[in-house]
Parts: C-alpha cells; sequence; structure tokens
C-alpha cells in the first residue's frame, strides 16, 4: 500500500466518534475502496513525475483546465445546489445539518472555480475569466457520471450522496498529496493547498453522514449502490461519449 | 468552567462540522460567535475528555486543540479515539 494512503486511512478514515451499523457500514465499503485509492496514488504520482518531465509549463494549465472543468461554475454549484433538493419537507427534522453542510458546500464550490482561474489568469495563459467559456477542456471532464452530468440531478435519496462525498473526495485529497510529494512549482502548489482542505471537509461530510445516518438497510442501501456504481470494476474507464477514451 | 477544547481561528477553515457532530449528540457546545465573521467557538457545555466526537469529523489539521497543553487533536490521536469514547447509534 502506497504510504500516503497508509497515511490517510491511519488519520482520516478509521477514527470514529460513533459505533454503531453506520460506521460498520462506512469501514466495509472502505474495504471495497482501498485498492482504487491505493491505485489512484500510484498513477497521480507518476502523472506528476510525466508532467515534471515534459520540460514545458503547459502541464500546469491543462491541471488548472481540467480542475476548472470539475469545479467551476458549469458543474461543481450547481450539483450541490440539486442535492439540497433531495431532502424532502418531511425528511427536514432529520436531515436539518445534512442540508446546512451541503449549502456550505456551494460556498467552497464558488471559490474552486476562482481558484483555477485564477491559477491561469496568472500564469498568462488567459486574460479574463470568461475566454474559459470557449474553451472545451475547461468545460467537459471525463468522470464518471456521479460527479458527471447526472450529478446536476437530485439524488433519489438524500443520503446517496454521501457515497460520492467519501469515494470521490477522498481520492481528491490523496491526489492533492501525491502530486505535491513531486512538484515544487509555486503556483501548482498553490492551487493544491487552496483546495487540499476544503477536499478534506467534502470527504468529512461523507464520513460523517455514513456514520451518523446510514443506520438502516434502507439507509444504507442508496450508499451502498453508489459505491457499486462508482467502483464497478468492469467499467474501469469512461466511455468516449462521456470524455473518456474506452 | 472552561471548556476542555478551543478552536484554533489560524487554522480551522469555518466548515462547521463540529456544530454539526455536536449538536446530533445534544450536547451544543459549539456556538456561532457574535462576531462579523461568525467564528465558530467552543463553550462551557463541552464536557471533553468525556465525548470526543467533534474530533473524528474536523477535517483541518490542527485547528481544535486540548484547551489545557495547547496540544493539537486533530487528526485525533489513538488515545482519544478509543472503543469506550464512542457514542452508539442505532436505528
Amino acid at each position: 500500500m502506497q504510504p500516503i494512503l497508509k497515511n490517510f486511512l491511519d488519520n482520516w478514515v478509521y477514527p470514529s466518534g460513533f459505533s454503531g451499523p453506520g460506521v460498520d457500514f462506512r469501514l466495509r465499503q472502505t474495504e471495497r475502496c482501498i485498492p482504487a485509492w491505493d491505485a489512484l496514488v500510484t498513477l497521480a504520482l507518476k502523472s506528476a513525475e510525466q508532467d515534471l518531465k515534459s520540460g514545458s509549463n503547459e502541464y500546469k494549465a491543462a491541471r488548472a483546465r481540467r480542475g476548472y472543468a470539475a469545479e467551476g461554475p458549469f458543474m461543481s454549484m450547481k450539483q450541490m445546489s440539486t442535492q439540497i433538493l433531495s431532502v424532502t419537507i418531511n425528511e427536514q427534522s432529520r436531515y436539518i445539518d445534512l442540508q446546512r453542510m451541503r449549502a456550505r458546500q456551494i460556498w467552497d464550490e464558488v471559490k474552486h472555480g476562482q481558484l483555477h482561474a485564477d491559477v491561469l489568469l496568472r500564469g498568462g495563459w488567459i486574460k479574463r475569466e470568461e475566454e474559459l467559456m470557449d474553451d472545451a477542456l475547461a468545460n467537459t471532464q471525463p468522470k464518471l457520471s456521479y460527479f458527471g452530468m447526472t450529478a446536476m440531478f437530485p439524488h433519489i435519496h438524500p443520503l446517496a450522496r454521501a457515497g460520492q462525498h467519501y469515494y470521490n473526495e477522498a481520492m481528491a485529497c490523496l491526489g492533492i498529496w501525491a502530486t505535491l510529494s513531486v512538484i515544487d512549482d509555486p503556483l501548482v502548489r498553490h492551487q493544491l493547498r487552496s483546495q487540499e482542505a476544503e477536499e478534506m471537509m467534502h470527504f468529512m461530510e461523507g464520513k460523517y453522514q455514513i456514520d451518523a445516518y446510514a443506520l438502516t438497510p434502507a439507509e444504507q442501501k442508496p450508499i451502498e449502490e453508489v459505491f457499486d456504481f462508482l467502483l464497478r470494476p468492469w467499467a474501469p474507464e469512461p466511455s468516449r461519449a462521456l470524455g473518456g477514451t474506452a | 468552567m472552561m471548556p476542555g477544547l478551543k478552536i484554533d481561528h489560524e487554522k480551522c477553515t469555518e466548515c462547521r462540522m463540529c456544530y454539526v457532530a455536536c449538536r446530533e449528540i445534544n450536547i451544543n457546545a459549539v456556538i456561532v460567535s457574535s462576531t462579523s465573521q461568525h467564528l465558530l467557538e467552543i463553550d462551557e457545555r463541552c464536557i471533553y475528555p468525556k465525548c470526543t466526537v467533534c474530533l473524528m469529523y474536523c477535517p483541518a489539521e490542527g485547528s481544535i486543540v486540548d484547551a489545557d497543553s495547547g496540544k493539537s487533536l486533530v487528526p485525533p490521536p489513538p488515545e482519544v479515539w478509543t472503543e469506550n469514547l464512542r457514542w452508539p447509534r442505532s436505528p
């Protein structure tokens, strides 16, 4: 196992504030996530090393454009807005804090888009953020649909999103730490350091929601279905139609 | 009585996870302060070290500290997440 992943598990994943079926469920799902998380760290390290070897500064712009596509106004603010809608009026008393967490995340997503745009502005790759609206690389991303187009719609169960938070946001943190361990460019490090705290918060949202709320089979099922989707071994790459290479 | 935990505002990202966790277990020791930034604070209702739940869901390294020693409790060291400190949750 990659040391970066082991450190993440020991410090942030295994400590639990509760005991009970939610935590037990989360730890079972964690075992399923670990091979994918480990592979992600290996890939992120390799990718960062290749970027350094390229001898060009273009990788910095490419990283910022990819970040803008996944976290800019096209995707992030809209998708998190819809996830508040998944809590019905009848469910408010149980999920009042879940709504607050998601509302807070919208503010994070506002800043994420600004951060990536700022890297492109400071690096001189664009003169105004609006130029990114015409840039396909800043508006498309190849991630599977729980972090893509279907994220534009509310999940059918308010807890389903916890699976995405737990799995994908852990990936984001691990990718950041792997890249930071290789690249010492100040602009790239600024971008990653700024993003790091908020990705950790979103991971913690998923962890908390599973531990505190996913207590019955009915509450666990929609979350497990998200993990099933995200971890499906038969589709390691998104299709070309979704922007991938498979 | 002074609370046993303190928020380090140099490190805290004001994500509010400590507030959410503390409210869920009905301790309600995390409060929104009267500052214009609405900074979070921990008041005398905190029962640390008998409760450590907020420490398990805080994402910002070093942002909650032991008020007496100033020692960082995030990420939580092993002695604060022993089995007997976990809050049982049942359906």
